[in-house]
């Protein structure tokens, strides 16, 4: 089997998610959070992907193109909210969007 | 079978009547709502007579004819057709019933003129006569307790007639509740009768086996229930002077044709159940008798003139239980006839009396009447001298046939027949007091002022009626004279054959000491209130008790009344207000304030719902590594 051992993947995996995931809680911006929603995805698939060579089978690599397609759309409806409310001149804050507060 | 359809045509003639004033409104005129009535009800009394005239030619033990129109309720084996029993009991109650309905109606024709609600008082007055048609001519118990339901409707609706009364309102729910409680133990008793033969005809009643058995009893009793509401007997009295607030041709109709003497119907029609149940009969008889001494001890010192004729009709009414529950049907039965004539004629002059001097009806502002009113004064002296007794008039042959019978019928017939002869006594007193008081003596103030003196004492629709009734108060009685000739007792034998003969001796102790006893009695009165040689005695607790009545009604208030508003209102403060008012409130607003507190959690910040989903799935993580 070429190249490092699965765990060297997974580690690489868990930091880009935990990377995500702290991103998409600490930043403010929503063009950040939605990048950083990005990043967590990658990571899952390359958690997927090298997993998918562990067991040499391809079933991985077929989720993980699905997940780059939902997330190329989720990017769509992302990006097309975030030109809404820059259009409308409301800040780009996510805290400031609160007007869901029970 | 001319006798089955013109029975037929009786019954359902005043119903027509009813139902042609209801639907034709304001269409007609008053006077012609008053003379509809009148034409059903006198239509039903010209075919109860044609149905009799057919029934006399007929072979005596063969008159009983069931009629069936359609069965209206069956299920199973039990079924209750829409018949009517035609046999010599209900031919003649539908002539006493039709007979002096159709005169009081007529009546009434001159009494209400003016009222703004005729129409309305016409139709209930018709409704009346034909619930009571409807009574006697069933075929079976369940058209019987029909009947009798309907009955207990109409007196409601014409007691409670002037509806902007309040007293009125009080008096019509009164009887309505009295007169729902013997229903109840009417229906009790079909209840436990269909339980035990599967069937409410009147032949049925033979069919519960065992005389003096728990279930004879009960069944006698339940039926007796129901007997003593409508007839006013004792406990179930108190409704009937209340009763007074209904016009005057009501209270006739009530008193005379109507309603009271349901009781005494029923004994005698369903006599086989009571017999097999003889300690409920001899009951009966007790309890007619006691009513008849109370009710004619508290017409003594009543001073309202119609309260004085009701409480006589309780006791008269008590002089047919005894007769009835002694086993004297026909002697019972007689009395009602010659009762209704007296009874209906007494009424209706106090309201001649009481049409004339504007509605008053207290006797101490009566007086002198004699001279004003001639016509009146005969005939309702005719009246008080048949409701005492004294020949040749109505009241001497059935009261004293009675009393005549009770000797019959050993220990307990003696002691009624003291009871009767003392209430006889005070039969005499209490009407020639009232005689006395409205008639004789300087005439009062009161009638001076308001006595609408126009040449005559009334309209003809209202004095024609007295004068026929006054003429069958004098010749009524004579139809039967025992021992010599007694047609009614022949007549109706075949459906009631009687448990007591009089014999001759008997019959001539009877009425030489109850004459005796009710001469004695006028004698008392005139002393009294007209010459004026004694003074009425004082006895001021006596007096006190008998104004009130004999506290029945306080009884009752205390028994029945008190407790159910106490119980109304514990439960209106301990339970409806906290538990049923309180839990509808109490779930809302526990609801709104869960809510609150839930609400918090909704910051609204996207990246604590997003912590929220990070903590959960790490919990979650967690979960699934250590629990393996």
């Amino acid at each position: 089997m070429l190249g490092p051992d699965i765990t060297w993947y997974l580690v690489v995996s868990a930091i880009l998610f935990s990377v995500g995931a702290l991103g998409v809680l600490l930043r403010r911006s929503p063009l950040i959070v939605l990048l950083s929603v990005e990043i967590m995805l990658n990571g899952a698939n390359l958690a997927l992907i090298a997993f998918s060579r562990l067991h040499g089978e391809s079933d991985g690599q077929v989720f993980a193109i699905t997940v780059m397609a939902v997330a190329a759309s989720e990017v769509v409806v992302g990006l097309g909210l975030i030109v809404a409310m820059s259009r409308r001149n409301l800040a780009l804050d996510v805290d400031r969007l609160n007007s869901l507060r029970g | 079978m001319t006798s089955v359809y013109a029975s037929w045509i009786t019954l359902l003639s005043p119903l027509a009547a009813a139902v042609a004033i209801t639907l034709g409104g304001t269409a007609i005129s008053r006077r012609a709502a008053g003379v509809v009535a009148t034409t059903g009800t006198s239509v039903a009394f010209a075919a109860a007579v044609v149905a009799f005239i057919d029934i006399l030619g007929e072979d005596p033990e063969r008159r009983s004819h069931l009629d069936t129109a359609w069965t209206w309720l069956g299920a199973g084996k039990f079924d209750a057709g829409l018949a009517i029993l035609v046999d010599p009991l209900s031919i003649f109650m539908m002539l006493v019933v039709s007979g002096v309905g159709s005169l009081i109606v007529g009546y009434s024709i001159g009494y209400m003129d003016g009222d703004d609600e005729e129409r309305r008082y016409f139709a209930y007055m018709a409704l009346f006569v034909f619930s009571m048609l409807l009574l006697v001519q069933g075929g079976n118990l369940l058209l019987l307790l029909a009947g009798w339901g309907l009955v207990g409707l109409s007196s409601y609706l014409l007691i409670g007639f002037h509806h902007e009364r309040p007293s009125a309102i009080a008096a019509a729910k009164k009887a309505f509740i009295m007169n729902a409680f013997g229903d109840a133990t009417f229906a009790l008793a079909l209840f436990l009768l269909i339980a035990h033969t599967g069937s409410v005809s009147f032949g049925a009643l033979e069919e519960v086996t065992g005389a003096g058995s728990t279930v004879t009893n009960l069944i006698a009793l339940g039926l007796l229930g129901g007997a003593v509401a409508k007839s006013a007997q004792l406990p179930l009295h108190t409704w009937l002077p209340d009763a007074m607030e209904g016009p005057t041709p009501v209270s006739a109709l009530i008193h005379a044709a109507t309603m009271v003497t349901a009781g005494v119907y029923l004994i005698v029609r369903l006599h086989s159940i009571f017999e097999a149940a003889d300690v409920v009969q001899d009951f009966a008889a007790i309890l007619g008798a006691a009513t008849l001494l109370v009710a004619g001890l508290i017409a003594l010192v009543q001073t309202d003139i119609k309260r004085v004729i009701a409480y006589s009709t309780m006791s008269q009414i008590g002089y047919m239980f005894v007769g009835v529950g002694l086993g004297a049907y026909a002697n019972g039965m007689f009395h009602l006839l010659t009762h209704a004539f007296f009874k209906a004629l007494l009424f209706l002059a106090a309201g001649v009396i009481i049409h004339a001097l504007a509605g008053e009806q207290d006797m101490r502002r009566m007086g002198g009447l004699r001279r004003l009113m001639p016509f009146t004064y005969w005939c309702f002296l005719i009246g008080s001298l048949a409701l005492v007794g004294i020949p040749p008039f109505a009241g001497f042959f059935s009261k004293d046939s009675i009393l005549a019978a009770s000797l019959d019928r050993g220990t307990l017939g003696a002691i009624l027949v003291v009871v009767g002869l003392a209430g006889t006594f005070l039969t005499g007193a209490y009407t020639f007091r009232m005689l006395y008081l409205v008639f004789h003596g300087s005439r009062s103030a009161y009638a001076t002022e308001h006595h609408l003196d126009d040449g005559h004492e009334g309209p003809l629709t209202m004095l024609v009626p007295v004068g026929a009734l006054a003429v069958l108060s004098v010749i009524g009685g004579w139809i039967q004279f025992a021992p010599f000739w007694t047609p009614v007792s022949d007549f109706l034998a075949p459906v009631a054959e009687p448990l007591a003969e009089a014999s001759n001796w008997m019959e001539v102790v009877a009425s030489v000491a109850a004459v005796a006893l009710g001469l004695a009695g006028i004698l008392v009165a005139w002393a009294i209130y007209d010459a004026r040689r004694w003074r009425a005695p004082r006895w001021t607790a006596a007096r006190r008790a008998l104004e009130e009545k004999l506290y029945w009604d306080r009884l009752y208030d205390r028994i029945f009344y008190s407790p159910a508003v106490w119980l109304a209102r514990a439960t209106l403060r301990w339970f409806e207000r906290p538990v049923i008012a309180g839990s509808a409130v109490g779930i809302g607003v526990g609801a709104r304030e869960s809510g609150e507190i839930a609400s918090e959690v909704q910051t609204g910040y996207l990246r604590a719902y997003a912590l929220a989903l990070a903590a959960g799935l790490a919990i979650l993580v967690l979960v699934f590594v250590s629990v393996r």
